[in-house]
């Protein structure tokens, strides 16, 4: 899949380490993020954030001047962008915090290269989801904007539960997803007992995205645990 | 604890009626031995008689035999003779006191026989011609001057005596129930404290009435106890606290060792060799990390300090998770785990953590992996059985012998064991996956798998919270 423009956001990093800040922006580097700015402390990152507008932060939750907590309050009262905590704190307590004020994730250290790119570019992707219309398929590409599929010059639609699914396969592509997720993402709180419609929707999804329904070669089952999404370029 | 002043009360009750039969039947033995020891005290009046029929045993003039002169010499008593018909004494023994008169009126003799003569205790003897009188020394004897009674009181006096008996029995045992239920009161709170003590929690008896000593003393084990309690506590505390504070530390380390290394890892311009190197370090530093998570969650699971946050989950969805989490981890493929989970079990609707949960199926999963080099299949089910909720990590691997399968069922892990220990036991996975259930009041079994030949654990929570009859 495409993700070039999502390399292109601004991400802000926020750690008191230097030796973690340079390691973190080589990942990022090595991985094609461009635009990167580094505070050590709450008052630059406060500063920093005015004039680099960041479109994702990426925070460390014990700080010089103050928490990571109270930082990301200060900045989304001023815009509303992703935030991603990188901490030591392995805390439940700390996670649900931080959740609670409005987190998009939480990754304790240590952690490894591939698991932050994988975090930073589903928040990115779950973000800013409008500039990337097309996900290509093996046989077919989704239009998530217009939700439709195309296959072979066809345009078919899609329903409001493919349509879920579909997205919540596509957040994680190349990744498996539970049944009991996909339940949650297409009929939201209890999602229990929905495992046989599931079933069904998956059915006709792969009627509409594949070439032989019964031979999937896109929307993989993995048997009794969940499906996965397989996406060109991944 | 309460149920025994019952008891109390009635082995009070047969004591004291116990002890009431025997005062009665030592009384009787005592009354019974001294009357008998008095009936000798009879002897005054049979030795007047014997006096009279002695008297007169040969003729004139009177003359006592030897015998029984002796015997009144020693008693100190003196005798008269009073003639019937002209009332003067005609016959006295020598030591006859002065101020005894020589001659009686009829009265003199009605007074004589019941009391006295000039305080001399006297008594009678009768004689064919007169009255033998003896006299005894005065403090010998004392007399009963008016000796009768109601005929009704005779009559009566069984019963009266028995009336007497009984009052004194309810007398006695109102006052043994009186001072003993005086002292059940004191002894109740006093009880309640020890009762408590047990539990560990504060304990204030208060410091009064006949038992207040003690009251006193078990208020101060209890502070004895909560000062222990709250030192132990303390020192616990600071020992999760400083495990919290090293692994805390070691994190950030061990992010850069893990973060370039991964990077090393993946650089298509260093040789194959090198990237190899790299893979070590990562898998090595994920193995620390690993550790010191392990480290966190057992040190505060085993001192109470990790919040246990029980929700409605389904355990099927909540061990599906774990394995998909697993899966999209790219572990290589020599460790392929297996869902074996029936398709009938959709859910099993439980109240647990759901990290813990997590944790404690992901280690199992580890387990199997860290113990078998060189690959194995991993199976992993659920089901419910007997009312419980049933997790099942098993694999096809090396497995265990039966003598390390029961020091993994049985002894205790290095880091709760109080002996010094040089040998790690066995690692943390499985401290901290007991640690979980028995939060959870489950149960863990390690055992060979019959299925598969390798290890398994199984996990068996109960799907409710096991109800208090006394509740209902």
């Amino acid at each position: 899949m495409d993700v070039t423009y999502l390399k292109e956001k601004r991400l802000l990093l926020v750690d008191d380490e230097q030796a973690l800040l340079d390691m973190v922006v080589s990942i990022l580097k090595a991985e094609g993020f461009q635009n990167i700015a580094v505070a050590k402390n709450s008052r630059d990152a406060l500063a920093l954030a005015d004039r680099f507008l960041p479109e994702l932060a990426i925070l460390d939750v014990m700080l010089p001047d103050g928490d990571g907590f109270s930082l990301l309050e200060q900045l989304k009262q001023k815009r509303e962008y992703p935030v991603l905590f990188l901490t030591a704190c392995g805390e439940e307590e700390e996670k649900f915090k931080g959740f609670g004020l409005g987190a998009d994730d939480y990754i304790v250290k240590p952690f490894l290269p591939r698991e932050l790119i994988f975090r930073v570019l589903a928040i990115l992707r779950r973000s800013y989801k409008e500039e990337n219309p097309l996900v290509k398929l093996q046989n077919s590409e989704i239009d998530f904007e217009r939700a439709q599929v195309r296959r072979d010059g066809e345009t078919i639609a899609l329903t409001a539960k493919e349509y879920e699914i579909l997205s919540a396969l596509y957040r994680n592509a190349g990744r498996i997803v539970t049944i009991d997720a996909l339940c949650e993402a297409a009929w939201g709180e209890n999602p229990y007992g929905y495992e046989n419609s599931l079933m069904a929707h998956i059915r006709r999804i792969r009627e509409k995205i594949e070439k032989n329904p019964s031979r999937p070669v896109s929307l993989l089952t993995v048997k009794g645990l969940g499906y996965k999404l397989l996406v060109e370029g991944k | 604890m309460m149920k025994s002043i019952p008891k109390l009360i009635r082995r009070f009750t047969a004591i004291l009626l116990l002890s009431l039969v025997l005062l009665f039947a030592l009384n009787v033995l005592l009354l019974a031995t001294y009357t008998f020891n008095q009936l000798p005290n009879a002897y005054p009046w049979k030795t007047a008689e014997e006096v009279a029929v002695d008297l007169f045993s040969k003729q004139q003039p009177y003359k006592l035999s030897e015998k029984i002169a002796l015997e009144l010499e020693q008693s100190d008593a003196w005798a008269i003779l009073i003639d019937s018909a002209t009332m003067q004494v005609v016959w006295q023994t020598e030591n006859l006191p002065e101020t005894i008169p020589r001659t009686y009126s009829i009265s003199d003799i009605a007074g004589l026989t019941r009391g006295y003569i000039d305080g001399y205790p006297t008594f009678t003897g009768e004689a064919k011609e007169g009255l033998v009188v003896l006299g005894y020394p005065k403090d010998r004897f004392w007399k009963h001057i008016w000796p009768s009674w109601d005929y009704q009181f005779i009559a009566s006096l069984p019963k009266t005596a028995l009336t007497v008996f009984g009052m004194n029995l309810v007398l006695i045992f109102l006052i043994y129930m009186i001072a003993n239920s005086r002292l059940l009161k004191s002894v109740k709170p006093i009880l309640a404290g020890i009762q408590s003590l047990p539990a560990n929690e504060p304990v204030y008896v208060p410091e009064r009435g006949v038992l207040s000593e003690l009251a006193v003393n078990i208020n101060k084990t209890s502070e004895v106890l909560q000062t222990q309690s709250r030192q132990l506590r303390k020192r616990e505390n600071a020992r999760a606290n400083w495990i919290a504070g090293v692994s805390h530390d070691i994190r950030t380390p061990l992010s850069m060792i893990m973060g370039y290394a991964g990077q090393l890892e993946e650089e298509p311009y260093l040789t194959e060799a090198d990237r190899k190197k790299a893979a070590v370090i990562v898998k090595q530093s994920e193995r620390m990390k690993n550790l010191i998570n392990d480290l966190n969650l057992a040190s505060k699971l085993e001192y109470n300090m990790q919040p246990v946050r029980l929700k409605r989950e389904n355990m099927v969805a909540v061990v599906r998770q774990v394995i998909v989490d697993f899966m999209n981890m790219d572990l290589d493929d020599r460790y392929p785990i297996i869902w074996e989970t029936k398709e009938t079990c959709t859910s099993c609707m439980i109240r647990v953590d759901k990290e813990l949960i997590r944790r404690a199926v992901g280690n199992l999963i580890w387990n199997c992996i860290n113990h078998n080099e060189q690959g194995c299949h991993i199976y992993v089910w659920v089901m419910t059985e007997n009312g419980k909720c049933v997790v099942i990590v098993a694999d096809n691997g090396a497995g265990a012998t039966g003598e390390q399968m029961d020091r993994l069922n049985h002894s205790p892990h290095y880091m709760v064991c109080d002996e010094n220990t040089t040998v790690q036991r066995h690692g943390l996975g499985l401290l901290i996956v007991r640690q979980i259930i028995a939060a959870h009041k489950g149960e863990v079994v390690i055992r060979r798998s019959e299925e598969y030949g390798g290890f398994e654990v199984r996990l068996s929570v109960p799907m409710e919270p096991p109800v208090n009859p006394a509740a209902n």
